[in-house]
């Protein structure tokens, strides 16, 4: 369904521009806010099939950018580590409180939300944040593509192949009998949220490429992004049995098309939000897995 | 004479391929209680789903005293005179005693927009105490009470506005003995008062001494209805199965004795609130039966033996390996398998399918070098699934859309399948049909066999006595009694140590 849905709207768009989405141009714009996107999806689609949400990171892709940039001059490899560590860092902040304190998940994220951009425009007072001069350089499509590739590879490999992405799918399905199963909820929640973090730093330095200098308000709107996308990729918002690892290709690239042919066609940004409310809407309704509503705790 | 309260005629209830009752036709007289049994899955409960309103009619009708009966939910059902105890939980929770029994019925109590919430608890007070329930607060948050008592509250709910039809959808499986006493007060009373009683159970010796007619349903269809007084347990359990039962329903041996070792050993083991100071030893090839009432705590027992609960005391000691049990991880690695009296919520993960909820407890096992193959899961959860003839469409179907009795099928399957060596089986036979219960006592008869060792924490006197070795009974939170394997075990004998 969300296949027939990004094909349909593919289709639907070349029609209104009359084929101009699909000149080359246009193509290699959308996919350039495709990989942050669909890197950062994948630790919300672990989050959400537990059966939880992430708010916070958009904030988190801001905070890590400008760590990324501090360290880069001393290292490329180094700062995408640093970025890493402190977006695991991040993500375990999350995780910890969602699980020890039990809080919900979208309460937790709110909160570290505002918490992380606050720090993030903090550090940004005196003025952006750029990376060193070497990292411009490297804003190569193919070097984007291929670690978006990676990334995406990996997240898929272990959904499918271990442990974790069963017990994930167990845990969104029911908490306490995959407990009683064997599985360890907490430990894994908590995990997920620290891995999610983890990976939005590695976006962070694809985002840092892109980019060049850091402002207060970077990465801001990706976590509705993110969520959006997601949804539009067909994910069940109550996580469990029904969340496919093509949910999160199928709705980055439908997001991004969205976001690039809206303008194209509307050329009022009023108009646009309105389309894009009714868009969203119509694909959700169409798309969306009823059946699986039933499970949503 | 009799008089025909309601009849249904050549009813008829599809699920999408699935033809759930078939050209149903029956006669309900004014004044009766009539009981309705069948297998799992034989279509009792949809029958009685349609009369109430909760599912539609595929084909057929009801006609309620000469008239055809239109309903398209609970409510107007209520409003037509019938209604229904359903065998999942109906109460809502969060709202009080009282909201709850009056739900859908709250205008009684409106003044324009007010709603007059005094009255409406004092309403609802009366009729509780009416009813023998005094110990029930119609103020109270709903939530308060135990499952037993949210039961007999919707019980009232169901009978307090005199309708002319109640059916009691396999109630009795929630409820103790003095729950099933206060039930069958409140069936009386209803006879007398000229109403007709829709009884659904399991449980053949109840329906027996509680009804006056007797309809079998097997597959969906109407295989004939009898008069109680004229069968026996025997005779309505080849109308059910459809072919003679095999003898061994229970175990046919009364050698008691077991292996001198031991396996698994309990000691001063307490949950704050539940139970306390618990010892005891289960031995090699033991069928160690624990029974009592289900508030007595044997429940929380058999989840803290397995690592389950939060705030436990004491040890359990697994004396060959030389180690201790403390979290559910443990204590599936090291062999203990456990079945919970909540099976929906804690046996099985209702929401993903046969072959996820077989593969769940034996993914370290199966993982090659922490990879996870899903044709290798496949084949390991088909072959289990196989092996315990569970009813499916195949391993892909979600687990939601079984009947209890291949929901605890695909439970033992998983255990089996993890090949453990305990047994922890809190209720095994809980709400399941006598074809499947008779293939799980014959299961804890192989494993006994092989050597594994069971514990059976059971609410039924007759399966404690009749599956095994040794029996503990236990009362408010301790130890009350011991009962070797015997000929001679009375239900008596165990009942005075339980109350």
């Amino acid at each position: 369904m969300p296949f027939i849905g990004f094909v349909g709207l593919v289709l639907v768009f070349s029609i209104l521009t009359k084929g101009r989405i699909l000149n080359p141009r246009n193509i290699s714009l959308m996919l350039s806010q495709v990989y942050v996107l669909m890197i950062a999806s994948l630790g919300v689609f672990m989050i959400m099939t537990v059966g939880g949400l992430d708010f916070s990171q958009g904030s988190i892709l801001g905070l890590t950018s400008i760590v990324f940039a501090w360290v880069s001059p001393h290292g490329i490899v180094l700062g995408i580590v640093a970025a890493m560590l402190a977006g695991a860092l991040m993500g375990a902040f999350n995780g910890f409180f969602h699980v020890k304190f039990k809080i919900a998940s979208f309460i937790v994220t709110i909160c570290t939300m505002y918490l992380f951009r606050g720090l993030c425009e903090y550090l940004t007072t005196h003025g952006p944040i750029s990376a060193s001069l070497k990292v411009l350089s490297l804003d190569e499509t193919w070097l984007k593509i291929l670690l978006t590739t990676i990334v995406i590879t990996i997240g898929f490999l272990v959904i499918h192949f271990t442990r974790l992405g069963y017990d994930l799918r167990a845990i969104g399905a029911g908490e306490i009998a995959a407990r009683f199963s064997g599985s360890r909820p907490e430990l894994t929640t908590f995990l997920v949220y620290t891995f999610a973090g983890m990976i939005t730093g590695f976006a962070s330095f694809i985002n840092v490429i892109r980019v060049g200098s850091i402002t207060g308000t970077a990465g801001s709107q990706l976590e509705t992004q993110i969520l959006i996308a997601l949804v539009l990729g067909g994910m069940p918002i109550g996580g469990g049995a029904k969340a496919r690892f093509s949910n999160i290709i199928f709705g980055s690239l439908t997001y991004s098309v969205l976001e690039r042919s809206l303008p194209m066609v509307f050329p009022v940004s009023a108009t646009q939000q309105l389309v894009k409310g009714i868009i969203f809407l119509i694909v959700v309704a169409l798309t969306i897995d009823r059946k699986s509503l039933r499970v949503i705790k | 004479m009799k008089e025909v309260v309601l009849r249904s005629e050549n009813v008829n209830k599809h699920f999408g391929i699935t033809h759930a009752v078939k050209d149903v036709s029956l006669e309900f007289y004014r004044g009766e209680v009539h009981g309705l049994i069948g297998e799992n899955g034989s279509g009792k409960s949809t029958y009685c789903s349609m009369l109430s309103g909760i599912h539609s009619i595929s084909s057929g009708r009801f006609i309620l005293e000469g008239k055809e009966l239109h309903v398209k939910s609970l409510v107007e059902a209520n409003m037509n005179g019938i209604s229904i105890v359903v065998q999942e939980m109906g109460t809502l929770s969060g709202l009080t005693v009282a909201e709850n029994i009056f739900l859908g019925r709250e205008h009684k109590f409106m003044h324009g927009f007010i709603k007059d919430t005094a009255q409406m608890n004092r309403e609802t007070q009366q009729l509780l105490d009416s009813y023998g329930l005094n110990r029930i607060n119609a103020s109270t948050v709903i939530d308060n009470y135990s499952f037993e008592d949210r039961k007999l509250i919707e019980i009232v709910k169901a009978t307090y506005f005199e309708p002319l039809v109640v059916t009691i959808d396999e109630t009795t499986t929630a409820l103790s003995q003095k729950g099933r006493e206060e039930l069958f007060k409140i069936i009386e009373h209803l006879k007398e008062t000229n109403k007709t009683v829709i009884f659904i159970s399991h449980d053949l010796s109840e329906v027996l001494a509680h009804t006056d007619r007797i309809s079998v349903l097997r597959d969906g269809a109407l295989v004939k209805t009898v008069n109680s007084n004229e069968v026996d347990a025997d005779e309505l359990k080849r109308l059910m199965v459809g072919r003679e039962l095999d003898n061994r329903y229970y175990r046919t041996d009364y050698d008691g004795t077991v292996s001198d070792e031991v396996v698994l050993s309990v000691s001063n083991l307490s949950v704050p609130g539940e139970f306390e100071d618990i010892s005891f030893d289960l031995h090699q090839g033991e069928i160690l039966g624990i029974g009592g009432l289900s508030e007595c705590g044997m429940h929380e027992l058999g989840k803290a033996i397995f690592g389950g609960s939060y705030d436990r005391t004491g040890s359990v000691l697994l004396p060959r390996k030389g180690l201790e049990i403390t979290s559910i991880p443990e204590a599936i690695k090291h062999g203990i398998a456990y079945t919970s009296k909540d099976r929906d919520n804690e046996s099985i993960v209702l929401a993903i399918n046969i072959a996820d909820n077989i593969t769940l407890p034996s993914l370290d096992i199966l993982a090659k070098k922490r990879v996870l193959k899903k044709k290798e899961l496949h084949a390991f959860a088909q072959s289990h699934a196989d092996r315990m003839s569970v009813r499916m469409t195949g391993i892909k179907q979600y687990v939601f859309d079984l009947s209890g009795g291949n929901k605890q099928k695909v439970v033992l399957a998983r255990w089996l399948g993890r090949d453990s060596d305990i047994f922890v089986l809190d209720s095994p036979t809980r709400g399941i049909d006598v074809k499947v219960k008779a293939d799980i006592y014959a299961l804890m008869s192989e494993l006994k066999e092989r050597g594994k060792s069971i514990i059976m924490i059971s609410e039924e006197i007759l399966e404690l006595i009749g599956m095994s070795d040794r029996i503990l009974i236990m009362k408010n939170g301790k130890f009350n009694g011991t009962f070797t394997r015997s000929v001679a075990l009375t239900e008596e004998d165990l009942i005075a140590k339980m109350v």
